[in-house]
């Protein structure tokens, strides 16, 4: 195998100076998982310069992609033997840049792909990290089971990565987010630990472990196996469609169904440009084109009383204004009204080289009042700003396709985003509500947490990641960590 | 008791009506911490003596904490001080039609600060899980005086590493909890309280129970295996078998259709919905209470044992089915017989592995033996970055002094 150079970084971020990445460490890990399975060429690594947002790009200095279990544990150790930093990643779908592996190792699990158990009894299954969303629900199903997180990118996203983010998805309003669903994991600590968070067979005790590794950004290792509770496939689904003719009187129909107490499995909400685009694209759901705005609504469960639920959430859109609301009449229209929805993001990425999408959330009762702003901010920044999100949690997705290469367009791009966080954030939101901080949103954290709220972060962090050495740089801005004031042998790291 | 004598120790109390704000607060642990004498973080006082001994010489009351910072009805959001009492959030929110969904066994003048530090839940757990599944941002005073404010008011939020999941069920050692945001549910339209006589009491009510779970197309709200002496206590069994406490929620037909669907595991009778207040305080005062958990599949086992054992020793058990988790309540004679202690490590030793096994109160002889929480590197790690002089509850969690 050919090794070409890798310059050494420059990075004076903490954690020190990567140690020089030679053909060494890429003939050391190949004799771990095999040569095809480690990248060193600056060729071969440009598909791993990006996740799903495109407008960022990061070379790795190397790739390596274990098949195992065991192999991954050793590549793990390696690296930590030698100090070596590394990004893990999955898919590679993600929408923060939280996978972008600036010129330190890229570690990737998405060959990992075992489902090592179902079991149905207890509606639960054991994956490896690499095994796609999708995939589980279509294993499930001839037990009657389902997943229930489903990110728009369920095709392709893996478990592992849905674990890294806290992944959500449509059918989160009603059945919770990743976090509610695992039970347990096993997880490999970068100093090469593995350790069982959580309780798969019973209550857990002490410190919640699990919950702060959900979410964790592969900051604080990675998955070896994840177990998940699994859902009863519903008896019964009714899927709506209602159309309006202003933005404000949709988003007055998702408040409307949200204080009544119904809670529908999905409440999706996409303004004209966004069904423009699907309707363009290969993704059409079958839209229609001259709405200002259109709500998918989906709920499931026990047959009874079903209609009667889906019959008050019509009144209440056709109350706030809705010229129509129809009733999906079989599983096919079913499956292609949510296709629009799920491969929205794709349709919009054909209009332009780049898509920037923000994930804020806000109190439900103030969408109304946001969805003007952010219309006001596109407006003030020339850009066109297209919404489609999950309105049922308050959890929107403001995106902006543009081209990245012109630096005029790019500048507004971003400062535009960054009058939408704020705006987010003022309505008493926050800054991301499933895909992460990644890098993207790393600028903003400031602003939301205070300097103790993001040193006690760090210090967290610290516990699993002494060495500062899983996805560094991310998530929590490096120079809060100073900020830090515990006794040096409190922060497993003695100075 | 060893317990007693350590509240009568309890002399100086910092804080009480002093602590009103979190500033205050924060410069009495900055203040401990300089002093290095250790805290124990006292609510309304309900679970004083629940736990591991805790061997903080000085108290520390966050009672003057409390109130309603912001309620959010059409939001499903309530912000409290840490010391507002569990009655007071329901009546707040019962006004608007909401209710908080955890309802923890023990009585409602406990505190929501409480209540989330010792991650405690009750029955309609089933539907609605844990606190760990209702807390949407809490504010902390680590034990470095510093304020930490975790998470939000928003019931979807990854920003940054999950301090709430750390602080929930802490029970309080990383930090004391002075406000939380939870959400809500709004009440349900039809709220039905259904007692089912099983056939028999042992393992087969409890796999009964379990399948029909499983294989049923609804998901009550609660669902309440009773063991035959608490169903009687409860006045909703004949004492000789069980009865399966189910709480059915939603609109009339949902309700009419779950009502005969829980029909098929025996004769039913409708129950007043004051049932389930009756379970919370079922347990007399200072009883020996523990959790024991397994995969559902594998509970019957767990239950038959501790119902066979707890109701020999005159107490009961009562099992969240949904949850795998069997609870069990015995009350404390003045004095446990070396043959009461041995029993009741008996049935926790029941339990397959892996399990869990959670002793809320009982004689320290029970606790002894038992592996304790939070003993492993990590916490040990998480404890020392967030409490790192140990002012905080000590001995409560984490390994023996």
């Amino acid at each position: 195998m050919r090794v070409d150079p890798v310059a050494a970084p420059s990075d004076s971020a903490p954690g020190g100076t990567l140690p020089l990445l030679d053909e060494h460490l890429a003939r050391d890990l190949a004799a771990i998982v095999g040569e095809r399975r480690v990248l060193a060429r600056p060729g071969e690594l440009r598909a791993y310069e990006s996740d799903g947002l495109a407008g960022y790009q990061r070379r790795p200095a190397l790739a390596v992609f274990p098949g195992t279990r065991d192999e991954t544990v050793a590549v793990v150790r390696l690296l930590a033997e030698r100090g070596i930093r590394y990004v893990p990643r999955g898919a590679g779908t993600g929408l923060s840049g939280g996978a972008l592996a600036d010129d330190v190792v890229l570690l990737g699990l998405h060959r990992l792909t075992r489902i090592v158990s179902i079991d149905a009894e207890n509606a639960r299954a054991v994956v490896e990290p690499g095994v796609v969303n999708a995939a589980l629900s279509r294993a499930a199903a001839p037990f009657g089971l389902l997943y229930a997180p489903d990110p728009s990118s369920q095709t392709a996203c893996t478990i592992g990565g849905n674990v890294a983010e806290n992944a959500g998805g449509p059918h989160c309003l009603k059945y919770g987010v990743t976090l509610n669903h695992v039970l347990a994991v096993t997880a490999l600590l970068p100093r090469g630990e593995i350790v069982t968070l959580g309780n798969a067979a019973g209550e857990s005790d002490g410190y919640d472990l699990l919950g702060a590794f959900v979410g964790s950004e592969g900051c604080f290792g990675v998955a070896l196996d994840v177990t998940v509770k699994l859902e009863r496939i519903p008896q019964s689904i009714v899927t709506l469609l209602a159309d309006f003719s202003s933005v404000h009187a949709a988003a007055e129909a998702v408040s409307a169904i949200i204080a009544s107490g119904i809670v529908p499995a999905a409440l999706e909400m996409m303004d004209a440009a966004t069904i423009e685009a699907v309707e363009a694209s290969i993704y059409a759901g079958g839209y229609p084109t001259d709405a200002a705005a259109i709500l998918l609504i989906e709920l499931d469960g026990a047959a009874a009383g079903l209609d009667e639920d889906a019959a008050r959430v019509a009144r209440y859109c056709t109350e706030a204004g809705a010229r129509t609301v129809r009733s999906a009449t079989d599983s096919a229209e079913r499956a292609r009204l949510w296709q629009g929805r799920k491969k929205a993001f794709g349709a919009m990425g054909r209009l332009a080289p780049h898509l920037m999408v923000q994930d804020a959330v806000v109190p439900r009762t103030r969408l109304p009042e946001i969805l003007t702003e952010i219309a006001r901010i596109g407006e003030r920044h020339d850009i066109r700003i297209r919404n489609v999100f999950h309105a049922g949690d308050g959890n929107l997705h403001p995106n902006i396709a543009y081209d990245g290469s012109d630096p005029v367009q790019a500048r507004r791009v971003h400062a535009a985003m960054s009058e939408v966080m704020s705006a987010c954030i003022a309505a008493g939101g926050t800054i991301t509500g499933e895909h992460g901080i990644g890098l993207d949103k790393l600028p903003y954290m400031d602003r939301l947490f205070t300097p103790d709220t993001l040193a006690a972060m760090c210090a967290l962090r610290d516990v699993f990641d002494p060495d500062r050495r899983a996805n560094p740089g991310k998530v929590v801005p490096v120079h809060s960590c100073r900020e830090w004031h515990a006794a040096p042998s409190a922060r497993g790291r003695s100075a | 008791m060893a317990r007693r004598a350590l509240r009568a120790r309890a002399q100086r109390v910092i804080g009480s009506a002093s602590v009103e704000s979190t500033e205050a607060l924060a410069a009495g642990v900055r203040d401990a911490r300089a002093r290095r004498e250790p805290l124990r973080i006292v609510g309304a006082g309900e679970w004083l003596d629940a736990g591991r001994p805790c061997a903080a010489p000085h108290s520390l009351d966050v009672r003057a904490l409390r109130g309603v910072t912001e309620f959010a009805p059409d939001d499903f959001t309530i912000t409290v001080r840490a010391g507002t009492s569990l009655a007071e959030i329901d009546e707040t929110v019962a006004s608007a039609a909401r209710w908080l969904t955890l309802r923890p066994f023990g009585s409602a003048a406990g505190t929501i600060g409480a209540t989330v530090a010792t991650a405690s839940w009750g029955p309609l757990a089933s539907a609605f899980g844990t606190p760990r599944d209702h807390v949407l941002g809490c504010e902390v005073v680590t034990g470095l005086g510093d304020v930490v404010r975790a998470g939000g008011r928003v019931v979807k939020n990854v920003a940054g590493f999950d301090l709430v999941r750390l602080m929930t069920g802490a029970w309080g050692t990383l930090g004391v909890i002075t406000e939380v945001t939870v959400r809500l549910r709004a009440l349900p339209e039809v709220d039905r309280t259904i007692a089912v006589a099983i056939e028999g009491s042992g393992a087969d009510a409890c796999d009964a129970v379990r399948r029909w779970l499983r294989a049923s197309a609804f998901t009550p709200l609660a669902a309440e295996l009773c063991s035959p002496a608490l169903a009687a206590r409860l006045g909703i069994g004949d004492g000789e078998r069980a009865i399966l406490l189910a709480r059915l929620g939603g609109n009339e037909p949902l309700v009419r259709a779950a009502t005969r669907s829980v029909s098929e595991l025996g004769a039913t009778h409708d129950a007043d919905a004051a049932v389930w207040e009756a379970l919370r305080l079922a347990e007399p005062a200072g009883a020996t209470t523990f959790r024991l958990g397994a995969a559902p599949a594998s509970l019957a086992p767990v239950w038959a044992r501790a119902v066979r054992d707890a109701e020999a020793m005159g107490g009961w058990a009562h099992a969240t089915v949904a949850r795998g988790v069997v609870r069990c309540v015995v009350p404390r004679a003045a004095r446990a017989s070396d043959e009461e202690i041995a029993r009741l490590r008996g049935i926790i030793a029941h339990v397959p592995s892996p399990g869990s096994r959670i002793v809320e109160r009982a004689p320290a002889a029970v606790w002894t033996g038992l592996p304790p929480a939070a003993a492993d590197a990590l916490s040990i790690g998480v404890r020392g970055a967030f409490d790192p002089d140990g002012i905080f509850n000590p001995g409560i969690l984490g390994p023996p002094a």
